[in-house]
């Protein structure tokens, strides 16, 4: 008598579907998953190793390149981390500064991962339309740390920048009239929050559109209601956090939970979903869309009315103006070895965690007292997410792993990291 | 009722013909793309692209080999040896920052002490062998001299700010 | 009332010896109290306020190094008022430091900026113009920034205190106040790199490493250095497979914190473009680099041949007495192996006629510590401060204390302490001058035969009775042989003279020999009569001078320059062209070697070796490479190691440095001690007609490194000014300060200038050995000819 196997399908780490390297080695009896083994690694590069040989402040880039899709946020978790090892607060507009960009970071992440995901059921325009988004906001990372992405932007003490007072424009070009150029240049008329708020007065139309687009589509339903339900006590048992977890109904959000920054002082809601499906999740990341957009105006309405420092004056930690490092002794000084060995973290051990787009993103971080960190590890919430993908793509066809990698919006940056 | 307006709804594929009824008039409005490379994004100047060294205005290069870029970069892309030049100033005798290794985060330029190196808004270069990769002395300062005019400008908006 | 007062330091009750400073007292037990003046090797100055701390029932913050402890103190080194006292000073220092950070060799490992990140503010309220000062020179070691001094005497300090030559000094008041040369003069102690580490800020810098590299970026390793017998402990500071600069490794047995320029500065010799990178043979006559297989085969061939065709006889091996023991022992290995037992490594020595009856090792007598504990020292033929300057520290640290030194010398130089007897002749009356001090004694000791005549024809004088006296009163006394002793002709005389003055007197006999490791040298058994540890010989060889004089068919030449490092260089060079083959382990090649050579084998020189030294107190410091040698240069260890495989020799399968180290050292613990029959050594005669001919070696010609080291060159030690006489001979003579003379020894003849040296005694005539002006001629103590050209 023949001996009966499954099925074994490798799914990646080149497939389109896959999010960047992750492999998923799939045993199917016919199209049904049987069994679904992430194999992961494939983008490791030792970040946590990396920063116990470089002084405090050289890593912030790097965390930046964890969840490459949620920068500053990444960033935020590891100033955080050190501040409080320090004992330090970030003035108070830095805080304001660092809100806003998280909640900038999560509409660029939950825009990056609706486009990802329908795209990857089968909805092309959505793609399209949440890049154009996407472009703004990044131009703000561009505006304010000179990169688009990798901003190392956050240190500890606040910022590294004011907002600038004025948002580049577009150049005049004999491709477009003059008309057109003011259209395309007319939210970049003022500063930098000018051109954010802006966006937040454009957005919530924007985010009807994708609404329009998915919410009552009949294929997106298809493809979504009722794949990968996680119950509520489930999905804590399995450490889901974020909208993972929010959209199994629970209520969960270490903005409100363990406030951190300013967000006590900012109005919001928490959405829940109620079965725990993709379509749940789904409802869940859209209507945080509406609550980030919410926040951040919020935030430019404050930032707007209170100018300030948004750095330590302490220049133990932080290094002084360019202008006083050029007239003057002790400011030279603390440039210099601040540039060179950096600055000393009092003995001791914390976890500091925000919420990320993704859900809890954690730093533990032990210091020894020296100007590197002793140890650093990183909590990815992508990492615990898709020690779940057995679990959710049992018994669901080959077509719905897409849509539960889709929604688990796994990035392999943090969990490889 | 409502079940029936639901069935009708379903039937007649309502909110697919809301969905194409977005997309049609979005293919009338006005473009939100940019031509490139004809037609380029806007670029701000706290851009963080290709590194420049930069001269002083009369001629004299900026660098004086403290080595703090090379200290704080956190790829150790740059490689400085630095000597005594015949007038006896502490000069580099060699400048190399390894493109491949650079994270571009803008570290160099914010420990310049004497606003030598920094990091300019080219973005659109390439290599074609290996080895180009490395930007030497003589190419940065090459791109230094180039750009200059828009560097210092750029430093200028921005001064206010660091 | 007890000797320790019990403090409270921070809230910790700390027992303290009574009359120890608050900030000994503190750093002995880890609290940090930020200072720039204090230096614990130093004098307390108090003047740069540094580090004031609040002491309980004190109206103000007092100086913690000049504060001394009592009883139920109650000092806060933190607390709001030491902390203010502490940021205000600290805000006055750094009023005039100029923003040289960036272009200062001293940024990253400045105790300026530690202290200001630690205790200072964080912004300057002083905006008015700073001061600027002229830079001094120095010299060609020390870089000036005068207007980054900080005025904390350090250097002053230095200078006064440890290099005994009030160099530096402070000038003016207040804002005026400058550091400088009294006479704007080279500083020129042969310890003044010292400087550099002491002071706290990029005021004084190290020239040769001036811009050359970051402390950050520099790996450190720690080695022996290998120019003087005292074996200083170093930090070797890499970077890019270089050695890019060499500081002091604290070692309070040894070297405390200070090295010599030697030490510190030789490092750019092994980056001399005559360095070695590949093995070399020379066939008909023409010079090509190979493999090394190609070259040990080479070498290996021409040994055997040479061992063939004269047997036992074939070829003399001189080892410099800088090879590490393991290179010392295996090139004995291997030589005896091949059946031949001329080997020694005692280049410059001129009599061997007692070396039976010498120790298993030449040794100091006390360790070096002791040395500062002694109460009399008589010096014989020994410049300890330009051979050996650690032990001259050691020395001047005993007279500081009261120790009577006394000195029978050649010359009259000059050291950096009170010298309490003092007898100079010319090198041809040593003999009768150290056996009048010997018949000055009181209590004259048993005398072996060739001794007892010598003593008895000897004059009387005052100043030998004195210093006789004077050793034979003091507790610990110490009778110190210096070079001039082992290269004299009538060294065994000599020796035994100083034998029999120290068991008279009760004093310890040493010895100051040269090169690092001279000591391993002996124990190793690169010796022409003993084989490792003390093991006599069936059939012993030549020692170093006959191997010369009765030319050998072959040489074989271990990391030496024999023209340079020989006694007698116009005897080596002529022995050298004579030979069939010779066989060159180096790390240079010369222009000289490359004539006379037939085969030159690479090997690596300190820093790039792994090995051990023997120093002169008998202490076994290993040490590991610093870098990797440069092109195929190999350590010389490793070398033998193959070459005697290549030579199908028994035994030379090492893995390691440690192992070979391992065998030495149980045959050293297995010696037996030597039984000797006491003998003295032959007079010789000295034709009168003759000048005496003074070759020491200068402190910057020792060996093959610091000869090429350029910076040392530079320096006023380093200078070649020609033959020096004092004034009588030279008027006896017809000569002038500055004339051109004829100076012949034997059949050699070269042309020199001359310069008047009162220092010198009449009849002696000083012309260094080593360097390279003085190679064509002959013995370094011997008879000499000077005559108007």
């Amino acid at each position: 008598m023949p001996e009966i196997q499954n099925f074994t399908l490798n799914f990646g780490p080149q497939h389109p579907a896959a999010h960047g390297v992750l492999r998923l080695v799939l045993e199917m009896d016919g199209e049904v998953i049987e069994r679904a083994d992430p194999h992961i690694g494939l983008l490791h590069r030792a970040t946590e190793k990396l920063a116990e040989s470089k002084p405090y402040n050289q890593s912030i880039g790097y965390m930046d390149r964890l969840d490459y899709v949620s920068m500053m946020c990444n960033e935020h978790a590891y100033v955080l981390a050190m501040e409080k090892l320090l004992g330090l607060e970030a003035p108070i507009r830095a805080q304001y500064i660092r809100v806003m960009f998280d909640e900038i970071t999560r509409i660029l992440n939950h825009l990056m991962w609706l486009g990802a995901h329908a795209l990857d059921i089968g909805a092309m325009t959505v793609f399209l339309y949440a890049f154009r988004e996407r472009e703004d906001l990044l131009d703000c990372y561009e505006a304010v740390s000179g990169a688009r992405m990798h901003a190392t932007y956050y240190r500890p003490g606040g910022v590294y920048r004011d907002l600038p007072g004025q948002m580049p424009r577009y150049q005049s070009s004999e491709w477009r009239s003059d008309a057109d150029l003011s259209r395309l240049n007319e939210a970049r008329a003022g500063s930098l929050l000018d051109f954010i708020e802006s966006f937040t007065q454009r957005f919530p139309q924007r985010v009807d559109e994708y609404e329009t687009l998915l919410t009552d589509n009949r294929i997106w339903k298809q493809r979504t209601v009722g794949i990968g339900v996680v119950e509520p006590e489930r999905a804590i048992s399995l450490g889901f956090s974020g909208p993972m977890l929010r959209g199994s109904g629970v209520e969960w959000d270490l903005r409100r939970k363990q406030p951190y920054e300013v967000y006590p002082d900012v109005d919001f809601d928490i959405p829940v979903g109620v079965n725990g499906d993709c379509y749940d999740r789904y409802l869940v990341r859209i209507e945080e869309l509406r609550q980030s957009n919410w926040i951040v105006s919020q935030c430019v309405d404050w930032l707007r009315r209170n100018p300030g420092p948004v750095m330590t004056a302490d220049y133990k930690l932080s290094p002084p103006s360019r202008e006083e490092m050029k007239g003057d002794m002790e400011a030279m000084i603390h440039h210099f070895k601040l540039f060179t060995e950096g600055f000393c973290i009092p003995e001791g051990e914390t976890y500091a965690a925000v919420e990320a787009p993704k859900g809890e993103f954690g730093i533990y971080l032990v210091s020894d007292g020296a100007n590197k960190p002793y140890r650093l590890k990183i909590r990815a919430p992508g990492f615990v997410h898709l020690s779940a993908m057995d679990e959710m793509v049992r018994g669901h066809m080959l077509a719905d792993v897409v849509a539960v990698i889709g929604t688990q919006d796994i990035v392999f940056g943090e969990v490889d990291r | 009722m409502s079940k029936t307006r639901g069935w009708l709804k379903s039937f007649l594929l309502v909110e697919l013909f809301r969905g194409l009824m977005l997309t049609i008039r979005y293919m009338f409005s006005g473009k939100f793309t940019v031509r490139y490379p004809e037609e380029k994004a806007p670029q701000s100047p706290r851009f963080r692209g290709l590194h420049a060294l930069r001269r002083y205005p009369n001629g004299e290069e900026r660098c004086i080999a403290c080595k703090l870029c090379e200290a704080v970069c956190p790829a150790l892309a740059i490689t400085i040896d630095s000597e005594p030049r015949k007038d006896g100033t502490r000069r580099t005798s060699r400048y190399d920052i390894d493109l491949f290794k650079c994270i571009f985060c803008g570290f160099c330029e914010e420990a310049c002490p004497v606003d030598s190196i920094v990091e300019t808004r080219i973005y659109e270069y390439h290599f074609e062998k290996r080895g180009e990769q490395i930007m030497t002395k003589d190419k940065l300062l090459a791109i230094g001299d180039r750009y200059e005019a828009q560097i210092a400008s750029d430093r200028m908006q921005d001064a206010l700010y660091r | 009332m007890s000797d320790t007062a019990s403090i409270e330091i921070d809230g910790r009750t700390l027992e303290a010896p009574r009359g120890a400073m608050i900030i000994e007292v503190a750093d002995r037990h880890g609290i940090h109290i930020p200072r720039f003046c204090y230096h614990r090797k130093l004098s307390i100055a108090a003047n740069c306020r540094m580090c004031l701390v609040e002491v309980e029932k004190a109206p103000k913050p007092l100086p913690a190094c000049a504060t001394p402890v009592m009883d139920g103190m109650k000092v806060r080194t933190a607390s709001a008022l030491a902390a203010g006292a502490q940021k205000a000073v600290m805000e006055f220092l750094l009023i005039n430091h100029p923003l040289d950070c960036p272009i200062c060799d001293q940024g990253g490992e400045c105790e300026l900026q530690d202290v200001a990140m630690g205790y200072g503010r964080g912004v300057s309220r002083f905006s008015e113009r700073k001061r600027v000062v002229a830079d001094k020179n120095l010299g060609p070691l020390i870089a000036t920034d005068m207007t980054r001094c900080i005025h904390c005497t350090r250097c002053v300090r230095f200078g006064e205190e440890i290099a005994g030559m009030p160099e530096l000094g402070a000038t003016g008041r207040g804002e005026h106040m400058e550091i400088g040369t009294f006479v704007e003069q080279a500083v020129d102690s042969e310890m003044s790199g010292n400087v550099i580490d002491v002071c706290p800020v990029g005021a004084l810098t190290s020239k040769p490493f001036r811009f050359q590299a970051r402390a950050w970026e520099m790996g450190s390793r720690d080695t022996v250095a290998p120019h003087d017998a005292v074996g200083s402990n170093v930090h070797v500071h890499v970077m890019g497979g270089r050695v890019k600069r060499v500081v002091p490794r604290e070692n309070e047995a040894v070297n405390e914190v200070w090295i010599s320029d030697r030490d510190r500065f030789s490092y750019e010799g092994l980056y001399d473009e005559e360095r070695l990178l590949e093995p070399m043979i020379r066939r008909n006559g023409e010079w090509s680099a190979c493999g090394w297989e190609e070259a040990l085969a080479f070498a290996s061939r021409g040994l055997r041949s040479l061992v063939s065709r004269h047997g036992a006889d074939a070829f003399g091996t001189l080892v410099s007495p800088n090879a590490s023991v393991e290179e010392a022992y295996l090139l004995q290995k291997m030589v005896r192996g091949l059946g031949v037992s001329d080997i020694d490594h005692r280049l410059r020595d001129a009599d061997f006629s007692d070396q039976e009856q010498a120790p298993l090792c030449p040794s100091l007598g006390c360790s070096l510590a002791e040395v500062e504990t002694r109460d009399a020292v008589l010096l014989v033929g020994a410049w300890p401060r330009k051979e050996v300057p650690i032990l001259n520290h050691r020395l001047r640290k005993a007279s500081l204390a009261g120790a009577r030194v006394m000195v029978l010398n050649p010359a009259d130089y000059e050291f950096n302490f009170r010298v309490d007897g003092r007898i100079v002749v010319s090198p041809d009356a040593m003999v009768d001058a150290l056996a009048s001090v010997l018949s000055g004694s009181a209590a004259p000791a048993e005398l072996c035969p060739g001794v007892r005549e010598v003593v008895d024809g000897a004059s009387h004088s005052e100043d030998a009775a004195a210093i006789a006296s004077t050793l034979a009163d003091a507790d610990h006394a110490s009778l110190l042989l210096g070079p001039m002793v082992a290269r004299h002709p009538e060294g065994a005389l000599l020796r035994a003279l100083a034998r029999a003055l120290a068991s008279a007197t009760g004093a310890s006999l040493g010895q100051l020999t040269e090169g690092a490791n001279a000591a391993g040298a002996w124990l190793a058994g690169a010796l022409p009569h003993r084989g490792p540890g003390g093991r006599s010989l069936e059939r012993p060889g030549r020692d170093a001078r006959s191997m010369l004089r009765d030319a050998r068919p072959g040489y074989l030449l271990f990391g030496i320059e024999p023209e340079l490092d020989c006694g007698d260089p116009a005897l080596a060079l002529s022995a050298m062209r004579g030979a069939d083959f010779v066989a060159v382990f180096t790390a240079y090649r010369s222009e000289a070697m490359s004539r006379y050579a037939d085969v030159m084998l690479p090997i690596a020189p300190y820093a790039e070796n792994s090995g051990t030294f023997v120093n002169l107190e008998g202490r076994w410091q290993s040490f590991e490479a610093a870098v990797r040698p440069p092109g195929e240069a190999r350590p010389g260890w490793k070398v033998l190691r193959v070459m005697g495989n290549v030579l199908d020799l028994e035994g030379f399968d090492y893995l390691s440095a440690e192992e070979v180290r391992g065998e030495v050292e149980s045959l050293v613990e297995q010696a037996a001690p030597i039984r000797a029959a006491w003998r003295s050594g032959e007079r010789t005669p000295w034709p009168r007609e003759a000048l005496c001919r003074l070759g020491s070696v200068p402190l910057y010609a020792a060996d093959a490194i610091v000869r090429r080291a350029p910076a040392l060159q530079q320096t006023r030690d380093a200078a070649f000014a020609g033959v020096s006489l004092n004034s009588a001979a030279a008027a006896r003579l017809g000569l002038e300060d500055g004339a051109r003379a004829t100076v012949r020894q034997g059949d050699a003849c070269i042309r020199l200038p001359v310069f008047i040296d009162d220092r010198l005694p009449d009849g002696c005539a000083c012309l260094p050995a080593g360097v390279p002006q003085a190679a064509a001629l002959g013995p370094d103590i011997g008879p000499m000819h000077v005559t108007p050209a």
